[in-house]
């Protein structure tokens, strides 16, 4: 699939400059950069949340599920808000014990802790089959033990629904453990992808090296 | 003042029919009032909270001027449409209950939408790219809104009946406090008090208190549990 017209500036200030991404279906590929490099901004693109500049961006028809940044739950509790994205409550009690929130299937949403609701609000998206999944820094909020259950969910729900993941993550260790390939920005630029050994490990672009050396320290 | 509180205390026990009729039009108009108002300001304070489009500043901008709309300005509004010269005067609806209730609806509307307004527009970015992101349809998508928003509608609904409830200049002009017909609590206070019947005024104004003590305990009732049951 190939998204095109990626673009979006504020207040004049161009955020993100992409003029097409080629996505494989059964892959995950995980976006990283600095603070405003413009990694939220292709997130919100790809899924079709935010406007841009000049016309639409075009993509195929497909389905797309999107986790933004801010996890949000619903005043209701942690059961009903999964039946909100479907209504199948064996499987929604099946990923919510996935992210180890199966004996919390009837408190109240509002309730769980910042981690907890990330949690939520993933298995609650998952609940769907997407062709297209992005998910916005989907365990900033997780430990490390909620981070890996999480990973290994989308990997499973990959490998089920065959679809294409886009994980924007600002870590590098989170980029090298899920993605089959890695996209870098840099102010609101494309500078490298591919797979997580050559850009991570053995980059010949300065920038991405000077970037990964930072963040690995 | 100790014997007047005592006498005022067993008038409204000794169940007179003044104060039966009284108290009775009081609740009668104002829940009239209050849940029109309450229907008509809902939609539109979501609709200003969540909405986007041309001449919405302006509307909002309008809408908080309207909040401070004088009840005598607004009664005075009112009386001159349904008066005797005035554009409404074939509906006859000077000295009515009906018409106190629209000059009330007149004068609250604009609070409900400006409490619901920019309760939504707090809480609306967040579940609009939560269902977005979900594929969820822009009706259903409402209908979470709704549920997100509901200790707000009824917070809001119970400021708008006390808001009615303690109204006095709007509904003088228009209702113009007639006993038997359309003297309310307010204005029966004012007028036993001008006659020196301070014993009917003190008793009325404990029931209007009394009222108000109960709406604002639901009120914050309806707060505490909106930051519990969530």
């Amino acid at each position: 699939m190939v998204l095109r017209n990626l673009k979006k500036s504020y207040n004049g200030r161009c955020v993100l400059e992409l003029d097409e991404l080629s996505l494989e279906k059964g892959k995950i590929y995980a976006v990283i950069g600095a603070n405003g490099s413009g990694k939220s901004t292709l997130a919100k693109l790809a899924a079709g949340v935010l406007g841009h500049d000049g016309g639409r961006t075009e993509k195929p028809d497909l389905s797309i599920g999107y986790m933004p940044q801010k996890s949000f739950a619903f005043r209701m509790s942690l059961r009903k808000n999964m039946l909100i994205n479907g209504d199948d409550a064996q499987r929604a009690q099946e990923l919510l014990g996935a992210l180890k929130l199966g004996h919390l299937s009837e408190a109240k949403a509002k309730r769980l802790s910042g981690g907890e609701t990330a949690r939520m609000a993933l298995a609650r998206l998952l609940m769907r089959d997407y062709e297209l999944l992005v998910l916005d820094e989907p365990s900033s909020a997780m430990d490390i033990e909620s981070t890996l259950l999480a990973e290994r969910l989308i990997r499973d729900y990959r490998d089920r629904t065959g679809c294409a993941v886009l994980i924007v993550t600002h870590s590098i260790n989170q980029a090298e453990r899920i993605a089959d390939e890695v996209l870098f920005l840099s102010e609101g630029r494309l500078i490298e992808r591919g797979s997580p050994e050559k850009l991570i490990k053995h980059s010949e672009n300065e920038i991405t090296r000077r970037f990964i050396e930072f963040y690995s320290k | 003042m100790e014997t007047a509180l005592h006498k005022a205390i067993e008038l409204i026990f000794s169940g007179s029919a003044l104060l039966e009729d009284i108290v009775w039009v009081t609740v009668r108009m104002s829940l009239a009032s209050s849940l029109t108002a309450l229907l008509i300001g809902v939609p539109f304070g979501v609709l200003f909270g969540s909405g986007s489009f041309p001449g919405k500043r302006i509307l909002v901008v309008i809408n908080r001027t309207l909040m401070g709309l004088p009840p005598v300005v607004c009664g005075l509004l009112c009386y001159l449409m349904f008066c005797g010269v005035g554009p409404l005067r074939h509906l006859e609806l000077l000295y009515t209950v009906t018409g106190m209730v629209i000059a009330q609806i007149i004068l609250i509307t604009p609070i409900v939408i400006g409490m619901m307004e920019p309760f939504v527009s707090g809480i609306y970015p967040d579940i609009r790219e939560t269902a977005r992101g979900m594929g969820i349809s822009r009706i259903k998508t409402l209908g979470l809104l709704i549920n997100e928003s509901r200790y707000q509608i009824f917070s809001t609904y119970l400021m708008a009946l006390s808001r009615a409830l303690a109204e006095v200049g709007a509904v003088s002009m228009v209702g113009g406090a007639i006993a038997y017909k359309t003297n309310v609590m307010t204005t029966a206070i004012m007028n036993f008090t001008n006659m020196g019947n301070f014993t009917t005024a003190l008793a009325l104004g404990i029931i209007l208190l009394a009222g108000s003590l109960v709406i604002n305990a639901a009120v914050s009732l309806m707060q505490g549990r909106a930051e519990t049951w969530c």
